[in-house]
């Protein structure tokens, strides 16, 4: 009895293969392997003519920076994924901060709508919000005819002005809640008497969330906008490809979406693989920052 | 602290405002989805004439035709075939992986925590051009039970990741108790384990049905036959032949008959999701 020292007995072998092998070899087969496949496959072309591959170093790379079209598409993707989050996480800490700290029986309510959206699939979303955005069907320029903003009518998914921010619209609409949950489980973890001493104080609303909520939350939010950052980059293929089509004239299209039409659609699997070297490049360089931020969050 | 009228009434309008601004945010949530529902029951000229009409009467046809001509119902089979199988290999993996990770050190148990965590930022969106061509070589393409493989690969690192946190801090004593009643190894894990991990399996349960329901682009890439088609791929099909077409009430109903089985699992599994993704959510 009393014997604590678990790490000295000896390991079931036969049942931590079973548990990690199955595991293993899928994430290796479905996720590893592609990705290394990807960079091997970048350095080379197939040949139309002939289907057989060659080896063509860095041509892809070279012909990638001077291509405009994956410049356009990278611009819109930084775009947004930039602004996406910014909006999306203020957004979420706010309400975050204001749904934990009210005493409203229904707050659960609350949660529940806010985070409905983001249990919709992307495709059935992009659909219906392309329907919303429609220029004489739908309801954003009903209601801005209907209380006399006329003017402020758009087609707003046929504009190169407003095309991809309806896309980032659509997108925030539909991740904030999951973002507002992790926000509140991150403020949780604030013990409550930090706040009622700082009422009495004669803290305000503003005071309580700027000067005690958000520097206790910092890693969270860190964490949180760089999820989004990537959930953005991973999720824009669905929303440009149904609501615009990368359109007008390339002004909503996105680096994911690219990739697919010159590898899937036009079978230039080599330079399809140099893109995808890039996107893979950009996903590590978010993974790495955030796990800084695990890594500061858990000292 | 209230101390006279002056505060309660401050307070009880602070409240109030509160519950206005939250209604309002509520509202514009909901907004899309009342709307696509009461467009579903419109004629055409019905809705082309004003979106915010509400229909003379309701349009039930709109539906029949939805469901004949976007092959819904196959769609939705094909999603649940898909779901199913994902969710039992998901399980069947994750869990003892997750159990073993989390409660032996062996040689290169941290390095292959690690690597599960890196791969959660791995999107199989990113390397569909790879995984096309990988797919095609082991005939994985066109096939149901080849998707859900690949989805289980797509959902195994987040699952890990969140099962591992929560199995960790189970207390050693449950094991020590098991071993001194004889069980071995799996015994423990079976009856021990996995009933006090209910709550992060079925967190991922959730979420690994929501995600293989809803996936979009591989769906729609490695799924070449018409028969073969998820309902969000038959659906977005429908969408881009709709807009030459002018059938809005059988695109709506369409959309609805999508939208409801997602909302219903999402009511009644989400308070089991939601305090799920507080607790395990965020421990690195």
């Amino acid at each position: 009895m009393g014997n604590k020292k678990r790490g000295l007995k000896k390991l079931p072998y036969g049942f931590i293969a079973f548990a990690i092998i199955p595991a293993t070899v899928l994430v290796t087969v479905f996720l590893l392997i592609p990705v290394c496949r990807a960079i091997m496959m970048s350095f080379t072309e197939v040949s139309l003519l002939s289907q057989k591959t060659r080896f063509v170093g860095l041509d892809n790379f070279r012909y990638m920076v001077r291509d405009e079209y994956f410049i356009k598409a990278v611009k819109n993707t930084f775009k947004i994924m930039l602004v996406t989050p910014l909006i999306t996480i203020s957004i979420a800490v706010l309400l975050a901060f204001i749904v934990s700290q009210c005493k409203l029986k229904e707050k659960n309510l609350y949660v529940v709508l806010f985070f409905l959206p983001n249990t919709l699939s992307s495709a059935v979303v992009a659909i219906m919000w392309a329907l919303v955005y429609h220029p004489t069907s739908g309801i954003l320029n009903g209601f801005l005819g209907g209380i006399g903003l006329s003017a402020l009518q758009h087609t707003w998914l046929g504009d190169a002005s407003t095309a991809l921010w309806c896309i980032a619209a659509t997108i925030i609409w539909s991740s904030f809640g999951y973002y507002m949950v992790l926000q509140m489980a991150g403020m949780d973890g604030i013990s409550p008497e930090i706040y009622e001493s700082a009422v009495m104080d004669g803290a305000t609303f503003w005071d309580k969330l700027f000067k005690i909520t958000l520097p206790l939350i910092k890693n969270v939010i860190g964490i949180t906008f760089v999820m989004d950052m990537s959930g953005v980059l991973g999720a824009s293929y669905t929303y440009s490809t149904i609501m615009t089509n990368g359109g007008p004239n390339f002004a909503s299209e996105v680096l994911m979406k690219y990739i697919y039409s010159i590898g899937i659609k036009e079978g230039s699997m080599g330079y399809a693989s140099a893109l995808t070297v890039v996107m893979l490049v950009i996903s590590v360089t978010l993974s790495i920052i955030s796990r800084k931020f695990t890594e500061r969050s858990v000292k | 602290m209230v101390y006279n009228k002056k505060d309660r009434f401050k307070k009880i309008l602070g409240t109030n405002l509160v519950r206005f601004l939250l209604i309002f945010i509520a509202f514009f949530m909901v907004v899309p989805l009342l709307w696509s529902v009461v467009s579903s029951f419109k004629t055409n000229t019905e809705y082309m004439l004003n979106a915010y009409a509400l229909p003379k009467s309701l349009q039930w046809d709109n539906y029949a035709r939805a469901w004949a001509k976007s092959n819904i119902g196959r769609g939705t089979v094909n999603s649940l075939v898909v779901v199913v199988l994902k969710i039992l290999l998901l399980l069947v993996t994750a869990v003892p992986c997750s159990y073993a990770l989390s409660r032996f050190r062996f040689f290169g148990s941290k390095l292959l925590l690690t690597i599960f965590m890196c791969a959660v930022f791995i999107s199989g969106n990113y390397i569909i051009v790879p995984l096309f061509l990988e797919m095609k070589s082991l005939h994985m393409l066109n096939s149901l039970p080849g998707l859900s493989v690949v989805y289980t690969a797509f959902t195994l690192p987040f699952s890990i990741f969140l099962l591992s946190g929560y199995m960790r801090d189970i207390p050693h004593d449950y094991e020590e108790a098991a071993e001194i009643d004889g069980c071995n190894t799996f015994q423990t894990f079976m009856n021990v384990i996995v009933p006090i991990s209910r709550s992060g399996i079925s967190t991922i349960t959730i979420l690994g049905i929501l995600n293989a329901w809803n996936e979009y682009p591989i769906a729609l890439v490695t799924l070449t036959s018409d028969a073969k088609r998820t309902l969000p791929v038959g659906l977005a099909n429908l969408y881009v032949v709709q807009q030459y077409a002018t059938d809005w009430g059988a695109l709506y109903a369409a959309l609805v008959i999508a939208l409801v089985p997602t909302i219903i699992v999402f009511l009644i599994g989400e308070k089991q999701l939601l305090s799920g993704l507080s607790v395990g959510g965020l421990k690195g």
